[in-house]
């Protein structure tokens, strides 16, 4: 899978690329507006991760002529905290999906994974780590041959975190997708930390090993062994 | 534009025009009637003088009519004054001083009654009377006549006083209306270099009002009532700044102390991952303190854009409630709902379900374990009314206003340590009142606190969509 990265600032083209590499992304940098312009004509990504506010050619120029040539690579977006306009503009010129500076890594993975996911059949009836089992249909949690005990919210939070498997998952992410909330806020974040931690007491129990592990700093991770 | 000219100035020029048309209608009454009572002196002259030239004829034996009239008239008389007899028969019996220079009379159109008449010989203007009279059984014509010349010439000079001195006037008047009224504007340049001198720096000064119950000190008033809220906002900004940049600066400090300290020393794998994580926490909270400030400086700004519709608060309260119910649990609280269905707001959900959070959310973080809270949504005539009941240690009177101001803590550690960023009850305030509501604080009866909400009730039918015209950062 080839990734384009779009971006002037350099920490930042850094810090995705590095990020993309390790998840086995073939990863390509265009630091200018220029550069961006030029490779999206010139090769074939399966992505493409646009910063708007580029030196050269505006990141939403580099969008237009890739989507006026019929080119149907997925764009994600990179903004700038306030720039609401350009998002919107952004959306409404072919870009598939947006993200706003600061962002968290985790995000930006699960963002990608479900950009270069997309037309793709994605309906499990099961999933699986470890011993953990989770029936979508019977809406069933199973450690080993223990049948656990949960309540709504910790089987969506449950599978959400299995379908993110082996990827951390941001608290912001769980307020979004789990507790359909738009907007993080610090209430939430309490409300996510101490469901969690439930939720771990139900799923980690009585010497079974660890899968859902907390990474100080950046949200949670369901994965075997050491996080 | 042309700048207006000053009050002053504009003043004496309504003043001056309004003097000068005043002036004008009396001076030209004045004139007329003037002139009106010059003509009918000259009228009675010359009745009197008619009666004289009467006395002065009669009748000869002969028959002949004699003038005997004296002849000791000046030369001006000679001049100015005439008087002419004739026989009914039209022959000239008398003729006298200026008579010379007047047309016959003719006879034809004289009467018994005596008439008036205005002649003009040579660009010279007379006045006549003439009439028949009875002189020993004969009738004669007399005329008499005088030269209306002087009394024109007379009212001529009234006239250029009049037209001359009018101006005169007028100017004199403006000249003083513009000293009186630059003496009565005077206070008002007063308070205005005194108004300019308080500037962002100094705006603890006032205005001083000499005598407050005339008009300057009326405005002068007024005006020192804007600067006290000026002052008051300056001041509130001033320490919103500050408290914006202590917030701001100690995750700062701490990210920058964490990554000094671990990079002193070579730490294990686990250690640093430790480090890193504590920093990326401070980065969280400087993150959603800068959405929060954001947020509130496009509320500020109005910028906010809303998507109004109908909002069942009972069930956007227990649908809170369910969210919140997992901390209130761990603290071994029990969080009560006392809501029905069907009371209805029109309000942006996102923006009110932020509010309310964040009060229920207040309450748990302040409330002792094991209390209990209550939330409570009633209808109230036309509004809607959330209560939120806890066992905390309550609002100090002096508190309740400023509880709902950024950055405000009544515990600054104790905030700090429950991961609060002094803005919740802020951003709770906003919310509402964008909604058109109000919030407030009070003693609750059991102990604690009752932070209530009030909302207008919706009218609109329940589907009902309302967006505003704002434009900007989407809530």
């Amino acid at each position: 899978m080839r990734i384009l990265i779009v971006e002037d600032e350099r920490k930042i083209a850094h810090v995705l690329a590095s990020a993309l590499d390790a998840e086995h992304y073939d990863v390509a940098v265009a630091p200018t507006g220029h550069e961006g312009f030029a490779r999206v004509n010139a090769e074939v990504f399966d992505l493409v991760v646009l910063d708007l506010m580029l030196p050269g050619r505006s990141g939403l120029e580099i969008l237009q002529a890739l989507r006026k040539r019929c080119i149907e690579t997925p764009v994600l977006i990179l903004t700038a905290r306030d720039g609401v306009d350009d998002r919107v503009l952004g959306l409404d010129l072919g870009a598939d999906d947006y993200l706003v500076k600061p962002f968290a890594l985790p995000e930006l993975l699960a963002r990608v994974r479900a950009l270069l996911r997309r037309g793709r059949a994605t309906d499990v009836l099961r999933l699986k780590a470890a011993d953990l089992e989770l029936d979508l249909v019977g809406r069933r949690a199973n450690r080993g041959d223990r049948l656990l005990d949960l309540t709504t919210r910790e089987f969506e939070l449950l599978e959400y975190l299995l379908r993110h498997q082996g990827h951390l998952v941001s608290r912001e992410m769980l307020a979004r997708e789990v507790w359909k909330e738009p907007r993080r806020a610090t209430p939430l974040d309490n409300v996510i930390d101490v469901q969690i931690a439930r939720l771990r007491r139900k799923v980690d129990a009585e010497g079974a090993s660890r899968l859902i592990h907390t990474v100080r700093g950046v949200g949670f991770v369901l994965r075997e062994g050491e996080p | 534009m042309a700048a207006a000219p000053s009050i002053r100035l504009r003043l004496t020029g309504w003043y001056s025009v309004v003097l000068f048309l005043m002036l004008v209608v009396y001076a030209s009454a004045t004139f007329l009637a003037v002139r009106h009572e010059f003509l009918e002196q000259l009228d009675e002259q010359l009745h009197d003088d008619f009666e004289t030239a009467e006395g002065f004829l009669s009748a000869a034996p002969d028959g002949r009519m004699a003038w005997s009239g004296d002849r000791h008239h000046d030369a001006d008389d000679e001049r100015d004054r005439g008087s002419d007899v004739w026989t009914a028969n039209g022959e000239p019996v008398y003729r006298s001083g200026a008579s010379g220079v007047l047309p016959p009379v003719a006879l034809a159109a004289t009467t018994a009654a005596a008439r008036y008449e205005s002649l003009t010989v040579d660009a010279h203007r007379w006045r006549t009377l003439t009439g028949t009279t009875l002189v020993g059984g004969r009738s004669v014509v007399l005329r008499v006549s005088r030269s209306e010349e002087r009394l024109r010439a007379q009212l001529w000079e009234i006239l250029v006083v009049l037209v001359l001195g009018l101006p005169l006037v007028v100017a004199l008047a403006g000249a003083g209306g513009y000293v009186l009224a630059r003496r009565a504007l005077t206070p008002i340049e007063h308070l205005a270099t005194e108004a300019r001198r308080i500037t962002a720096d100094r705006l603890h000064d006032r205005l001083s009002v000499p005598n407050p119950s005339d008009e300057i000190g009326r405005l002068a008033a007024v005006i020192n009532e804007t600067f006290a809220r000026l002052e008051s906002s300056f001041d509130q900004l001033r320490r919103f700044t500050a408290d914006a940049s202590h917030e701001l600066r100690t995750p700062l400090a701490v990210i920058r102390g964490i990554g000094e300290m671990e990079l002193k020393e070579t730490r294990t794998a686990a250690e640093y991952k430790d480090a890193i994580g504590s920093m990326l926490e401070e980065v969280d909270r400087l993150t959603s303190l800068v959405d929060t400030l954001l947020r509130l400086s496009h509320g500020d700004a109005g910028t906010v854009r809303l998507s109004r519709e109908a909002v069942d608060v009972g069930r956007l309260v227990r649908d809170i409630a369910s969210s919140l119910a997992i901390l209130a649990e761990e603290r071994g609280q029990r969080l009560t709902v006392d809501a029905g269905d069907g009371v209805s707001v029109i309000a942006d959900r996102l923006v009110l379900r932020e509010a309310i959070t964040n009060v229920i959310d207040n309450a748990i973080k302040y409330s002792p374990k094991t209390s209990d809270i209550l939330i409570r949504v009633r209808q109230q005539s036309d509004r809607a009314v959330l209560e939120v009941v806890d066992h905390g240690p309550g609002v100090a009177p002096e508190h309740r206003e400023r509880i709902f101001d950024r950055f405000f803590r009544i515990d600054e550690a104790r905030t700090r340590e429950s991961g609060g960023t002094g803005l919740g009850l802020a951003i709770a305030k906003w919310a509402v009142h964008v909604n058109g509501g109000a919030i407030s604080v009070e003693d609750a009866p059991t102990g604690g606190s009752v932070f209530r909400i009030v909302l207008p009730l919706a009218t609109f039918p329940a589907t009902h969509q309302q967006p505003t015209p704002h434009m900007g950062e989407p809530v």
